[in-house]
């Protein structure tokens, strides 16, 4: 019995070895351990053994099934994991092949730089105003202080519908409206389109402009300047060199245009700004002897081609996509 | 206005480096550059319209002068003597209009000589052409002096020189041959019989002097700047005359003028010179008043302390007259010179102080900040939030000019009545306002086709006008443009076209982010430019707020488009942000799903099923996917099968089949029998 037990195992351990595929070990695992395998019937052998010789020859039996079951687990598990192998190895991937890609688009570089700069004075305080594209002769301009005839007038190049509605020529008629709303003291940024009938290498007929206004008691020119240079360098990310020089806003008093020095030493013209004139603030019934303020406007697609080296503002307009998926 | 470098040179000896004058003068605010013409210096000075002063050579002078802080050489006050006695009788009808007329009659002067090289090359440099000796002359003592001169022929001149408005619809033919017809806001130089010119823009063609001129009339006016201001945009005629004197002149310097060109002519050509003949009303010329200056205003504007020494030198640099208040404590009493125009305000007087001490001399302080926080970025988290979710389909962003020609309005709008026409349009092409988006975006299909993009998605938010009642009305929309495939082509992927119901698709989900989703619908509907059957208006509960559809295909041909995109327009206001977002906790239970195969007719409206549904009101019944729609050979012709997902999940407990199975069984109930539909 226990020799029969002795070939029993060495055939089942040799049977469990060479196995090469989970199937085949399966096959192994029924022919010994199934219901009618000859290690169970082995078992089922106990009863018809000498009961002295029983506990023994059961001992060995269990003995044997437990080393069977052992060999086909380490079995299992070893080719298990070569199996994993294999269809790892058989699986694999050019990773080299391009990704799954869809579409994607892009804003505006206009947009993105008019959303830059407001996002700097929303973190200021400044509060953001829209207003009509299509303007009275008022807000354009009598309440700037600019009255009919005058010849400032002919420095914006008026469209107009009839003699009381034009193209608005810049978006200061917000600083008014603004005014209108939220009264004094008030600090607003007015970004939007503009219109001037203008058509060349620089100029567009169509393009945009952020108005910057803050009226508050004791505002002054360093005030001004101070806000100004701390924009310019938040909005080019680095410490730019400016200057200030006098110029002529019929709306400010005193007025400046402001340069900026390029990179290749050249003084740029980027925006014009000033004190608010003390009678556009009498206009609107606020006493100027109290509250005075400063105001400021740049041309967004000048920024945005200095920002980004376009040297063609008309590019702007043609809204090729080539030219519009660089600024993603 | 152009200078030469060299007659700068000639009155300041102190001028060595151009370079450093331009920037001091840009610094001062006369805005400058040096540009090089025929290898000779000139100056080119863009002026902004208040400083009339520095329209002139003696005025550039003036200003550098100031800034250098150095004396001005006194003019010589020569006077020419005199030969004969004749000169023409003056009538000025509104001496305001005109309260300095001064002429001078000088005869035969040699006709024959030219102009000199120095006033020829000059004149050249300055941008002026060279006409004759007269002519040339009378531009260069404009140039030098700021007085704009004007010469008749005497012959012309029939008995006296009347100065008068215009009548209504009187008209002239002036010196550039073109006829100019007045009304009464005009001031013209007229005589008995005929006008002369209008006053401070431009001559008339018959007064103006010939090669055979050899005796003139000289006139040198001031005119009241506000009469002349604006009158030369009304004729679209510009002069350099009417540049200088709608600005203003200075009114004391017309004789002087007179004089020196009297003087330049008899050196070049001889001539006798009768008397120099005024009319002046010193009553209207325009006097610059005392204006008070305080010392706390200048501190207060600037937020610098500038010693009263400085403020003093500044002034009278400026030639400024003043008094001292209180010693200067409190400030001064300022009047500004009679060519300074545009000193008119204390905060004038600042400017001009700030401007002289020096821009950059003015130190940068970071603002306080005492205004309340208010919460505003709304507006810009808006236009983010949809441009983002736009971006992430695809779609890039286009900006396009607000004006467009009459046909592309008339593609959306076959009524014109409502259209906004600019009166001074650039161009046809430009010429009124938009009343949509869409022709925009579809010039910039064709445009990006052209240059072999394939797969075109944009969008633009933007304004669209109309007028009603002559009052312009504008509204902000979002619109957009899908052409082309679904996918860019890559491996793995067989390619497919984009199509309604991707576009749909991506509304629906603008509107869910927006949270306004449920209240939304789509309704079949005509219109211009979209393709029946493929088009359909989107409502806003019961309100339109938008319009989605395939391109009418009519127009997709005269674009030669290979197959038609599909465009939509949406108002910008009817997507709010919402920021109350309401959390609920509630516990989950599995969900258990049931599929249901519809066959109908191919014109019923899924949603109206959806919505009979919806009405049984079954409360575990969470949600309907429509996760198949078929139509073709294996069906009749006439119908579609939509298949239809059925989620049912409850709040509180796991659902058991039974009660998912009476769930099925009214919903059957209602397909088959109330509404005659067949489940396959």
């Amino acid at each position: 019995m226990t020799d029969r037990l002795s070939d029993l195992s060495k055939q089942a351990l040799k049977d469990i070895r060479n196995s090469s595929t989970l199937e085949e070990l399966d096959s192994v695992r029924v022919q010994y351990l199934g219901k009618k395998g000859s290690v169970s019937s082995q078992l089922k052998k106990l009863s018809k053994v000498d009961p002295d010789d029983r506990p023994r020859v059961g001992k060995e039996v269990n003995k044997l099934k437990k080393l069977v079951e052992n060999e086909i687990a380490n079995k299992k598990n070893s080719l298990n994991d070569k199996k994993i192998k294999s269809n790892i190895e058989d699986s694999a991937l050019d990773v080299t092949m391009p990704g799954r890609t869809t579409i994607i688009g892009n804003p505006h570089p206009v947009t993105s730089t008019l959303n830059e700069i407001e996002k700097i004075f929303l973190n200021a305080g400044f509060l953001v105003e829209d207003g009509p594209e299509i303007e009275d002769e008022y807000h354009n301009f009598t309440a700037l202080n600019i009255p009919e005839n005058h010849p400032a007038r002919a420095m914006h190049d008026t469209f107009y519908f009839n003699a009381q509605y034009l193209l608005r020529t810049h978006t200061s008629p917000i600083q008014i409206r603004s005014m209108e709303k939220y009264g004094v003291p008030i600090r607003v940024i007015a970004p939007g389109k503009v219109y001037r009938r203008d058509s060349d290498i620089t100029h567009t007929p169509m393009f945009h402009q952020i108005e910057g206004l803050v009226i508050d008691k004791d505002i002054n020119f360093t005030h001004l300047k101070g806000v100004l240079h701390d924009f310019i360098n938040t909005f080019f990310e680095e410490d730019m060199k400016l200057r200030f020089r006098p110029s002529y806003f019929p709306f400010t008093e005193p007025s400046a245009e402001v340069d900026l020095l390029s990179k290749d030493n050249q003084w740029l013209e980027i925006l014009g700004c000033g004190m608010v004139h003390p009678k556009v603030l009498t206009n609107l019934g606020i006493d100027n002897e109290i509250y005075n303020g400063y105001a400021f406007g740049m041309g967004v697609e000048r920024l945005a081609m200095l920002k980004y080296g376009i040297n063609d503002i008309r590019h702007f307009y043609e809204n090729d996509l080539n030219f519009l998926n660089q600024f993603k | 206005m152009k200078l030469p470098v060299e007659w700068l040179k000639e009155h300041n000896k102190k001028i060595t480096d151009v370079h450093n004058l331009i920037h001091k003068l840009t610094l001062a605010g006369i805005e400058c550059e040096l540009i090089d013409h025929n290898k000779k210096q000139v100056i080119d000075f863009s002026l902004t319209p208040n400083r009339a002063d520095c329209f002139s050579l003696k005025g550039i002078l003036q200003e550098i002068a100031a800034i250098d802080n150095t004396k001005l050489k006194k003019p010589r006050n020569q006077t020419s003597e005199i030969h004969h006695n004749q000169s023409l009788p003056i009538e000025i009808e509104s001496n305001q209009d005109c309260p300095v007329f001064v002429t001078r009659v000088i005869k035969d002067f040699d006709n024959q000589v030219s102009s000199p090289s120095w006033l020829k090359d000059g004149l050249e440099l300055c941008g002026f052409k060279s006409v004759n000796l007269v002519v040339d002359i009378a531009n260069y003592v404009m140039l030098e002096t700021g007085q704009p001169l004007h010469t008749y022929d005497l012959d012309s001149i029939k008995s006296k020189i009347i100065v008068r408005r215009a009548k209504n619809k009187e008209s002239i033919k002036i010196l550039d041959g073109t006829s100019k017809v007045l009304n009464k806001d005009f001031l013209v130089i007229a005589d008995k019989n005929q006008t002369l010119g209008i006053a401070g823009i431009m001559g008339s063609e018959e007064s103006g002097i010939s090669e055979t001129t050899t005796s003139i009339v000289l006139e040198s006016a001031y005119f009241n700047f506000e009469t002349i201001m604006g009158k030369s945009r009304l004729l679209n005629l510009y002069s350099e005359a009417s540049l200088r004197f709608e600005r203003g002149v200075d009114p004391n310097i017309q004789s002087q003028a007179v004089e020196r060109f009297t003087e330049l002519l008899n050196q070049e050509a001889g001539g006798s010179n009768g008397p120099i003949k005024q009319t002046v009303s010193d009553k209207n010329k325009p006097k610059n008043n005392f204006i008070f200056l305080r010392k706390d205003q200048i501190r207060r504007t600037l937020g610098i302390t500038i010693p009263n020494k400085s403020i003093v030198n500044i002034l009278k640099r400026l030639n400024m007259e003043l008094q001292e208040k209180d010693f200067g404590y409190e400030g001064w009493s300022v009047k500004a010179p009679s060519y300074r125009f545009d000193l008119q305000d204390e905060c004038d007087l600042i400017e001009e102080i700030a401007r002289i001490y020096g821009y950059e001399k003015i130190p940068e302080s970071t603002e306080k900040q005492n205004i309340n926080l208010q919460l505003n970025s709304l507006r810009a988290e808006k236009r983010d939030e949809i441009s983002n979710l736009l971006c992430n389909f695809g779609y890039s962003e286009v900006v396009n000019y607000s004006f467009v020609s009459p046909s592309m309005n008339l593609l959306s709008k076959k009524s014109y009545s409502d259209a906004l026409d600019i009166q001074n349009p650039l161009s046809i092409e430009m010429s009124v306002m938009r009343n949509s988006l869409w022709p925009g975006l579809i010039t910039n299909l064709s445009y990006n086709l052209k240059r072999q993009q394939n797969d075109v998605r944009l969008f633009e938010i933007g304004k669209v006008f109309s007028s009603h009642k002559r009052i312009p009305d504008e509204k902000l929309v979002i619109s957009g443009l899908v052409y082309g495939n679904r996918n860019n082509e890559q491996w793995g992927e067989t390619t497919t076209s984009i199509d309604f119901y991707d576009v749909k698709g991506h509304l629906e989900n603008m509107f869910d982010q927006f949270k306004v989703l449920q209240n939304i619908s789509f309704k079949a509907v005509k219109h211009n430019m979209l393709c029946p059957g493929k088009s359909a208006s989107i409502k806003l509960k019961n309100k339109t707020i938008g319009f989605i559809g395939e391109l009418n295909p009519e127009l997709s041909n005269e674009l030669k488009l290979d197959s038609n995109p599909v465009i939509f327009e949406v108002d910008y206001d009817a997507l709010e942000i919402n920021k109350n977002i309401s959390h609920s906790s509630s516990k989950y239970f599995p969900y258990s799903r049931r599929d249901l195969s519809i066959l109908m007719d191919v014109d019923i409206e899924i949603k109206s099923i959806i919505k009979m549904i919806d009405a049984l009101k079954i409360k575990d019944l969470s949600n309907i996917i429509i996760f198949d729609a078929y139509m073709g050979d294996k069906i009749s012709a006439d119908k579609k099968s939509v298949a239809l997902g059925l989620i049912f999940q409850s709040k509180s407990r796991t659902l058991n089949d039974d009660e998912i199975d009476k769930y099925m069984l009214k919903i059957n109930h209602l397909i088959v029998k109330k509404m005659n539909l067949i489940i396959r």
